[in-house]
């Protein structure tokens, strides 16, 4: 009934047409990427406005795939998120299990740790690890990515994990005690498990964040056969003469399996900051 | 450091934020239960070994001479700041970072909040919109760089190519590469980046107030700017400000975006500290130089973080 108001009509369509309006262009990049990587380099040159080509070709990704070696720059990303998601999530969970339990002070801070962490510019990092992994002779190395991508994910994924573990009611933990149960064994065999959504959310964010992640990888590899995706993209830019095709086919490889696992934890995106801000 | 962030599920908060001495902290670890010490050290051994222990090393390093391709350095004191407040790229790169940064927050949280507050009131294909409408913050920086290049390439690319086409301009504009449009064109790209995290976390905050405030208003006759501005805003004021310091620190910390758009140019129009920085380290080779750039970029987001801070606490009291 009320819908039937004029005025209220008119607003509900200008909100609505506002956020189609914002909709079409926020997708946009997605969608020209996609088709630039099925066009054929003759229609790219020729009809710069074309929207669908006339014959879709999956040459640029026989290329990307065949030429540009991009399958090994994958698997150098894949193992290298991998790594740094396990060895993220393993220290994470037993650190929000143990400042929800034992420190619980220190977790109702845990917003503004993490604030500060995040103050540290990765550039000012990049300093003090370039000249250590030089030392260590850790240039080229997978370990030398892994170790540094620790430095922002796992603050982030402590504090993830520590509203999680929150939501853990304390007597089901205390009647495991009861039952004589560890206290290692209650944070493996109970407390975890009930977190496991939260925890696989975490996880599929940790990896997205190392497979993106382009600065560091910039600095410590400079081999074409271990570098990741993202710097291994950043380095065909330095070629002659640019394959748009062939650039887009590999910018749809990575975007749209990014864009899906971002979807994929999406429930988790939702609530938020809102307790963290003091409301 | 990242290029997204996903919340977590609410989470009691302290409602007495009292300062702790690092010492004092140290005697309440001592005197804690040692399994709970036990959960907690690995996690806080790596933190100290890759936060800590790096800022205090490029604090030093930010002292001396460091050379990229040498091993031993000199220690030089303060020649480096020196050297750096009397060099007008220095100042260029800093004016280049706060207005890049002043202006990418502006555009995204205006957008964002707009978007939010539409989104809060439509019924039908909110699900859907609020789906379209996050995929800017799922692109990695690489794909942000090279997507934006492709349609904006002044040969082939599909906007210039349409402006054109549409008599709106007479030949094909180059938004990244002419002197007058990039840091427009940036700031753009940045606003269609980052607008989806404040739409979402805005959105969050806006479902938590009560709709009974807005019936009672509504009675009382408050029109429907002063319901926002009495009832919404009010509400979402502690969500935004911290957006707004969160987000500060990360686009004036960032490097990637601005490096693979544009690598900083045309000439230096959009290098920023982070740039500026990466290119006297790695391009000129001067990590002590390098270092002191970036100590100078950490205690300036400090300070700001600071007076932030400041009114974040200020509003709390006023709210409790």
């Amino acid at each position: 009934m009320r819908s039937l108001i004029p005025g209220r009509v008119a607003a509900s369509t200008a909100r609505h047409l506002f956020l189609i309006a914002v909709a079409v262009a926020f997708v946009f990049p997605l969608v020209w990427i996609v088709i630039s990587s099925f066009t054929p380099s003759a229609e790219l040159t020729s009809d710069p406005l074309g929207v669908l080509p006339d014959s879709a070709t999956l040459e640029h990704y026989r290329t990307v795939i065949t030429e540009l070696g991009f399958l090994t720059n994958l698997r150098n990303s894949v193992l290298i998120s991998l790594a740094s998601t396990a060895i993220t999530i393993v220290l994470a969970t037993l650190a929000a299990h143990g400042v929800v339990r034992f420190f619980p002070r220190v977790g109702r801070r845990l917003t503004r740790i993490l604030i500060a962490t995040y103050m540290f510019p990765p550039i000012l990092l990049a300093v003090p690890y370039a000249t250590i992994m030089i030392k260590l002779n850790l240039v080229n190395t997978y370990t030398s990515l892994i170790l540094a991508y620790l430095s922002f994910t796992l603050p982030y994924a402590i504090w993830m994990l520590v509203g999680f573990y929150q939501t853990v009611p304390l007597e089901i933990e205390e009647s495991a005690a009861v039952d004589g149960a560890g206290k290692l064994r209650i944070f493996a065999r109970i407390s975890t498990p009930i977190v496991a959504p939260g925890i696989a959310a975490t996880a599929v964010y940790t990896f997205i964040n190392c497979f993106n992640e382009f600065l560091y990888a910039l600095l410590f590899i400079s081999s074409t056969e271990k570098m990741p995706v993202a710097v291994a993209l950043y380095s065909i830019t330095g070629a002659e003469v640019l394959d748009w095709g062939a650039m887009m086919a590999a910018s749809a490889l990575v975007v749209v399996p990014s864009v899906l696992f971002f979807m994929s934890i999406q429930k988790y995106i939702a609530g938020g900051l809102t307790e963290g801000a003091g409301k | 450091m990242s290029s997204i962030t996903v919340n977590r599920p609410p989470a009691p908060t302290d409602p007495s934020p009292r300062r702790r001495t690092v010492t004092g902290l140290w005697r309440r670890l001592a005197r804690a239960d040692k399994v709970g010490v036990a959960f907690v050290l690995p996690s806080m051994v790596a933190v100290i070994g890759l936060l800590i222990y790096p800022v205090l090393s490029s604090v030093y390093y930010s002292l001396t001479d460091q050379n990229l391709l040498r091993r031993d350095h000199e220690i030089v004191w303060l020649d480096n700041f020196r050297t750096l407040i009397t060099n007008a790229d220095f100042w260029s790169a800093f004016g280049t970072s706060i207005r890049w940064t002043a202006g990418s927050i502006a555009g995204q949280l205006l957008l964002g909040l707009l978007l939010a507050l539409c989104l809060d009131k439509v019924r039908r294909f909110s699900g859907l919109y609020r789906v379209l409408l996050i995929v800017p913050w799922a692109f990695p920086p690489i794909i942000i760089g090279f997507g934006w290049q492709w349609i904006l390439d002044d040969v082939y690319g599909f906007l210039p190519n349409l402006l054109t086409a549409l008599g709106i301009t007479t030949e094909n504009v180059s938004p990244l590469a002419d002197p007058a449009t990039v840091f427009w064109a940036v700031l753009g790209i940045n606003i269609w980046f980052g607008a989806p995290l404040f739409m979402v976390n805005i959105l969050a905050a806006l479902k938590t107030i009560p709709k009974e405030q807005f019936e009672a208003a509504l009675m009382d006759g408050a029109n429907a700017w002063q319901q926002f501005s009495f009832i919404t805003l009010r509400h979402i004021r502690n969500v935004i400000g911290l957006l707004v310091i969160l987000r500060i620190i990360w686009v004036f910390n960032n490097f990637e975006l601005l490096f693979l758009l544009t690598g900083g140019g045309p000439g230096n129009l959009t290098t920023t500290l982070p740039i500026f920085a990466y290119r006297t380290g790695w391009g000129l080779h001067q990590l002590g130089m390098a270092s002191a750039i970036t100590v100078l970029l950490l205690v300036f987001l400090l300070l700001m973080a600071r007076i932030a801070f400041a009114a974040l606490n200020y509003w709390e009291r006023e709210d409790s």
